[in-house]
């Protein structure tokens, strides 16, 4: 469904991607472990379109996105739930949800799935009128979350959604994402917090200093030192 | 109490003019967190073309009202292109490490600043060059009877004007609230690499922001400029410096406080001139920005930048 072939973006003379390759599957939820300073990050805003790569490609269901504007990617059915959440402070819930299906022109089925969302997420409906800057993190979360949905995108790329929230929320999220999941979305999920994931992703690649250095299913991640380096980073022999 | 009742009306409707000028103004800050200083620059220049129309080529008043919010519009394209669009927030960075603005803010809104100010003189010279003596007749809309009611006078263009302006408040208000297109607007406002995210066209939603604040400002420009019936190229340096104080004391860029900023700012000037005098009148005018931009925290923060383009 994505491939991503020799990718690599700089931040003027520092590449924070050096030619990463990742493949995700329809259906499955691939998930991208690395630690802090990896590339994640970078990695998803190169494929949302935000940041322009040095080289590479990247194949979404056979055709080439890069050199496509945000707006084109997002109407291919790419929905980014990016790193802090980046909800519209100043908007209203219903409003943030309604930005989320900008590229949509179905009004009637756009109200629809916006009462979906607040069935899925009865919290932000009953915030629906709310400033989404009033919600905490966890909401905030599910808002983002909700407005990626609201695109009906085909892959969703989740970025570290876990990050400075509560275990109590972390959990919900995760809950989320393996309902999803079962749902039929495909889901490409960048994270920190590999305990997590592993309960939810059927492939991994661990990302380090801008280079892939694993790729493999679950049972193989679990045989390897790979949860510690996604943690804490490549241990450099003396 | 009759002078009283004069007085009050007088300052309504010299806040509603003031509303209109500061309401393109508000609008390009609360959409691109830029100040636009060639704001009336651009207005002066589009009535100097009016003007030059009417008394070189005899162009009728709507003519002349039509080329200058036309010539705004264009002028307002062109600075874009020039001040805005290549120091515009392409947010082709992250928001955090390498590259990432400090506080919200980085060099390119100084940038966005100075050469607005460098714009800003260019035009003026233009202006100049068109129609070199000082003062230029201005067509008026032609009304010679004031309306009375009971004893208090009224000018029927001023009435235009009041109307004109709370009707393109509100509207614009209204319109930022409920169509997609002002939710856009808001968003991009509001922050935009999540516009870019899901999937808003930044870059066009802000060229055309720019240029509709602009025609605006080309609105607010005839109408003042009809009632006097002359321009100067100071005039260009008045709508800024009105426009900045209304925008200020409603919130820059919400467009609804650009009403009360208005209306709060010509009842200050118009009792400010009966008690002081026409010296009072601007004295008046920056004691009170003064005072808003002073007043205890809370408030402050609400006033000073507002963060919806509409609160």
């Amino acid at each position: 469904m994505l491939e991503i072939s020799d990718l690599a973006t700089a931040y003027g003379k520092i590449e924070a991607l050096k030619g990463v390759s990742v493949s995700a599957r329809s259906g499955e939820v691939t998930c991208l472990l690395g630690p802090n300073g990896a590339g994640k990050s970078t990695l998803m805003l190169t494929l949302s379109g935000i940041l322009k790569p040095k080289r590479g490609s990247v194949k979404f269901e056979g055709e080439e996105l890069i050199g496509k504007t945000p707006a084109e990617i997002v109407s291919r059915g790419l929905a980014l739930v990016p790193e802090n959440r980046l909800v519209f402070p100043a908007l209203t819930v219903r409003e943030n949800l309604m930005a989320g299906a900008y590229r949509r022109r179905d009004t009637a089925a756009i109200r629809s799935d916006i009462d979906a969302m607040f069935g899925r997420f009865p919290r932000l409906g009953e915030r629906a009128a709310q400033m989404a800057g009033t919600l905490s993190g966890g909401e905030q979360q599910m808002l983002a979350v909700a407005r990626a949905l609201m695109s009906r995108p085909r892959l969703l790329l989740m970025d570290e959604p876990s990050v400075g929230l509560a275990p109590l929320v972390v959990a919900e999220i995760f809950r989320i994402i393996r309902q999803l999941h079962a749902e039929g979305v495909s889901i490409f999920l960048v994270e920190q917090n590999a305990h997590m994931a592993l309960k939810v992703a059927q492939h991994f690649y661990l990302l380090e200093q801008g280079l892939v250095t694993f790729s493999g299913t679950p049972g193989e991640l679990a045989e390897e030192d790979v949860i510690q380096r996604a943690y804490l980073g490549r241990q450099r022999a003396a | 109490m009759l002078e009283l009742l004069q007085l009050t009306l007088d300052g309504l409707l010299d806040g509603s003019a003031y509303a209109l000028v500061g309401l393109g103004l508000s609008l390009t800050f609360g959409g691109l967190r830029r100040l636009n200083l060639a704001y009336g620059a651009t207005a002066m220049l589009a009535a100097y073309v009016g003007a030059w129309l009417h008394a070189r080529h005899g162009a009728p008043v709507w003519l002349v009202a039509m080329s200058v919010v036309a010539c705004a519009a264009l002028i307002g394209w062109y600075v874009e292109r020039l001040c805005f669009a290549g120091t515009r927030d392409e947010t082709i960075r992250p928001a955090s490490g390498p590259g990432a603005p400090v506080a919200g803010a980085d060099g390119r809104e100084v940038v966005a600043l100075a050469s607005s100010f460098a714009i800003w003189m260019q035009l003026e010279q233009l202006a100049v060059n068109l129609l070199p003596r000082h003062l230029n007749l201005f067509p008026s809309l032609a009304v010679e009877r004031n309306w009375f009611v009971g004893e208090l006078m009224i000018r029927p263009d001023r009435v235009v004007l009041a109307l004109v302006s709370i009707g393109l408040t509100l509207g614009l208000a209204a319109w930022l609230e409920r169509t997609r297109t002002g939710l856009s607007w808001r968003a991009t406002a509001d922050l935009g690499t999540a516009a870019h995210l899901v999937g808003m066209p930044v870059p066009k939603l802000q060229t055309i922001g720019f240029a509709v604040a602009c025609a605006l400002s080309g609105i607010a420009a005839f109408l003042v400029l009809s009632l006097d019936g002359q321009v100067t190229p100071m005039f260009g340096m008045w709508m800024l410096l009105k426009g900045l104080v209304v925008a200020m004391l409603g919130g820059l860029g919400s467009v609804r406080g650009v009403l009360r900023g208005g209306l709060l700012l010509g009842l200050v000037e118009s009792y400010a001139q009966a008690l002081l005098g026409a010296q009072g009148r601007e004295f008046a005018t920056y004691a009170l920005l003064l005072a808003v931009l002073m007043w205890p925290r809370p408030m402050r923060e609400e006033r000073a930048v507002s963060s919806g383009v509409t609160r």
